[in-house]
């Protein structure tokens, strides 16, 4: 018996006859056995295939040189959004069926992610970011190289998911693995469906929620954090760890009974949500039970060997379901501490006493840590600004569905105490710093599969026999608007973030043409490279992608310092140009003044030229200037 | 069901073997797709087969199936970084070999899923 059925032996028998009525443990009757005709199922597999083969057609017909300010959907034809609609309405159609067919939502989620997050190989057939890029060049050292060097930078301190790259490179003699990075987005999300499934089920009151739960985290997904990269590698894992401790580990950590602080803490979590999740979980043998507890712990391992930020972010997670009653496992947070900051003292030594200041020096800094790394990005070009309202419009969105569904959860006495509670956790980091001020993105991507399981709550019923059509109306209009949304968001900054083939020859001509070990210069941080001889070149920016209030316009003395002793190539390319113009990082126009300017400047040569941007060396003192 | 779980257990298995060799030499894409597959899915597949989630056939089991999915590719993940990463830290980084570690663990798994049952039946006798 676990501690959760201990907790109010009062209410055992109501809630499991609760359960039985709620959670689709009805005895078989001619209706919730279903007979959904097979040629309904069939029809919505149907849509879902059109709607498949309508996105990806209407995404081959964009023309990427047409990307502006406002990223992709100012140039998606109506068609796209005629696939988008048909998988969405298919969606809600299905889940409306009298009986859930998990076969036909798989696909159409599927679908829909295609639709969503298929943008990268499809329209452009290139890795997204270029992160993307710098992260195939770590790989690729590693993997060639079999050695760490911290003083690169911090990467090599979270080694995990690129060596993991490096040994599928090494192992297969595939020396590119752009496929799997212009793919990752999709794969990704594709990969992310079963841990999510797992979680929301057991944090709704029935399947049906469950689904929609996920529905919503796909169309809701805008942060763009599904690329190939450690921190989408550890999000799966995090996502299967939490949803292996609610399926098998759920209960109280501690005899309820025991101390006055734990029968306060029972009787209030009762009072707030008296619910009992009844579905979805598993019983394993005894044997079985301690593999898995072995299992999570790997997890945790692997999460802090790849990323900074995972880990941490799981502490308060786990913290959140233990004192809820949803985590038998009482030692499991406290490895979760351990690991990450055993490995920040131990394993990363180099990035701590180099970055000791930095990390610390905004703890406590809750204003700066939020609304002030909010505030720096609300700023750029007219069409930027719009983008990055369309995200935070969404974001609240999405948490103010949240909040009505822990109400709506509180009165039905529905499960919603542990989403709240797990949705909210990620928020205690805030105080900690700001991530290079990406703090506030990060953690709305790890809230939001517990704010999903809320945010279906003022949607749909807790009749586990199909939606009415006003909710399944309501709940398409929200996926529409979410959608929507989210194709303006996650694709704003397209322009800046995606690359292509003639940016790519341009660097292909940049490593062939200057000698190992020379200095090569990008004008702005956003180049499509370093994603090979990335140890072997001294990499340097002139200015970072970043919004920049008054930004002072480029001068060549800047690259002609860099390039003072020994000479430089520098780089200047089309992505640089947007995303100048799009951050707001140099003046209006100023990357094509300074590149026409720089240009007759004595000791600078045009190396190269297409497309895609142009190629200069600069001499130093040592070879004649 | 326990026919579909054998043939899991034999696709498991024909990766986990193909994957040794083709960790040496083979066509690019071949080994890209088997011992990807491997990396993916290989050692958790193994693990999850040789644990049982709740009675055969019942609702439970079959509830059961996106976690045991889940946990399939995350263990998977998991055993590919850590194997990956003590490697480097090792100084003994040979992605053949970490690969062949992979398909080890993998058949060592089925092997004791494959034992499973007998034990079972000696205990019912």
């Amino acid at each position: 018996m676990t501690h959760e059925t201990a907790t109010s032996p009062v209410h055992t028998a109501h809630r499991h006859e609760a359960h039985a009525h709620v959670g689709g443990a009805k005895p078989p009757t001619h209706r919730n056995l279903g007979l959904t005709p097979s040629w309904h199922i069939g029809a919505l597999a149907a849509t879902a295939a059109a709607a498949l083969a309508l996105g990806v057609w209407s995404m081959t017909q964009v023309d990427p040189l047409r990307i502006g300010g406002a990223g992709l959907i100012g140039v998606l034809p109506p068609a796209y959004f005629v696939a988008l609609g048909l998988s969405l309405a298919g969606f809600v159609a299905s889940l409306s069926l009298r009986r859930l067919v998990p076969a036909l939502l798989t696909w159409q989620l599927l679908v829909t992610v295609v639709v969503l997050a298929g943008a990268d190989p499809i329209i452009h057939g290139l890795p997204r970011l270029e992160a993307s890029f710098r992260h195939l060049g770590i790989a690729d050292t590693m993997g060639q190289s079999g050695q760490l060097d911290p003083s690169l930078d911090a990467y090599f301190d979270w080694p995990g998911f690129f060596s993991l790259l490096g040994m599928l490179s090494g192992a297969t003699g595939a020396k590119d693995l752009f496929g799997i990075a212009t793919w990752a987005p999709v794969g990704i999300n594709f990969l992310l469906l079963a841990p999510l499934l797992a979680l929301t089920r057991r944090l709704t009151a029935n399947p049906r929620q469950a689904w929609a739960a996920v529905w919503i985290f796909y169309v809701a997904s805008w942060i763009g954090q599904d690329y190939l990269s450690p921190q989408a590698h550890s999000f799966v894992l995090l996502l299967t760890l939490v949803a292996c401790l609610l399926s098998v580990f759920a209960g109280w950590a501690w005899p309820t009974e025991g101390t006055g602080f734990s029968r306060w803490l029972a009787r209030s979590v009762s009072k707030l949500d008296s619910s009992v999740p009844g579905y979805g979980a598993v019983e394993p043998r005894r044997t079985d039970t301690a593999v898995l507890v072995v299992v999570c712990g790997l997890f945790l391992l692997a999460m802090t060997a790849s990323h900074q930020l995972s880990p941490f972010a799981a502490i308060p997670i786990l913290a959140a379901l233990l004192l809820t009653g949803h985590l038998r496992l009482r030692f499991l947070p406290v490895l979760a501490v351990v690991l990450p900051v055993g490995w920040l003292i131990f394993a990363a030594s180099t990035f701590l006493s180099g970055h000791f200041g930095q990390l610390l020096g905004s703890f406590g800094d809750i204003g700066a840590n939020s609304l002030g790394a909010l505030s720096t990005r609300v700023s750029g070009s007219d069409a930027h600004v719009l983008v990055v309202y369309t995200r935070i419009a969404e974001v609240a969105l999405v948490w103010i569905l949240a909040v009505a569904g822990a109400i709506v959860g509180y009165r039905r006495k529905a499960p919603w105490l542990a989403a709240a509670a797990a949705a909210l956790a990620p928020l205690v980091l805030i105080p900690l710093q700001p991530y290079g001020g990406e703090l506030l993105l990060r953690l709305y991507l790890f809230s939001l599969p517990f704010a999903v399981c809320l945010a279906v709550l003022p949607l749909m019923s807790e009749n586990t026999a199909g939606l009415s059509l006003r909710r399944a109306l309501a709940l398409l209009l929200m996926g529409a608007v979410l959608a929507t949304a989210t194709v303006v968001s996650r694709y704003g900054n397209d322009g800046m973030e995606s690359f292509n083939d003639d940016e790519i020859a341009l660097v292909n001509r940049l490593y062939s043409t200057a000698p190992t070990g020379a200095v090569l210069i990008e004008a702005v941080r956003n180049t499509p490279w370093r994603y090979q001889h990335y140890a072997d070149y001294d990499y340097r920016a002139l200015v970072a992608a970043e919004p920049i209030p008054n930004a002072a316009p480029l001068s060549c003395d800047a690259a002609n310092q860099i390039a003072h002793k020994a000479g430089a190539y520098l780089i200047v390319t089309e992505s640089q140009r947007e995303a100048a113009e799009l951050r707001g990082s140099t003046p209006t126009g100023d990357l094509q003044r300074f590149t026409a300017t720089c240009a007759t400047s004595p000791g600078w040569t045009k190396v190269y030229e297409n497309a895609g941007g142009v190629i200069f060396h600069i001499e130093g003192v040592t070879n004649g200037n | 069901m326990a026919t579909e779980r054998s043939y899991v257990s034999y696709a498991t298995a024909a990766v986990a073997l193909a994957a040794i060799p083709l960790s040496f030499v083979g066509p690019e894409g071949l080994r890209l797709a088997v011992i990807g597959l491997l990396m993916l899915a290989g050692p958790g597949t193994a693990l999850v087969l040789l644990l049982h989630f709740g009675p055969t056939r019942s609702a439970t089991t079959a509830g059961a199936l996106p976690l045991i999915i889940a946990i399939a590719i995350a263990f998977s993940l998991t055993m590919s970084t850590l194997v990956a990463t003590a490697m480097i830290y090792a100084q003994l980084w040979s992605p053949p070999a970490g690969v062949c570690v992979l398909s080890i663990l993998t058949l060592a798994f089925l092997g004791l899923e494959f034992k499973r049952p007998q034990r079972a039946l000696v205990r019912a006798k």
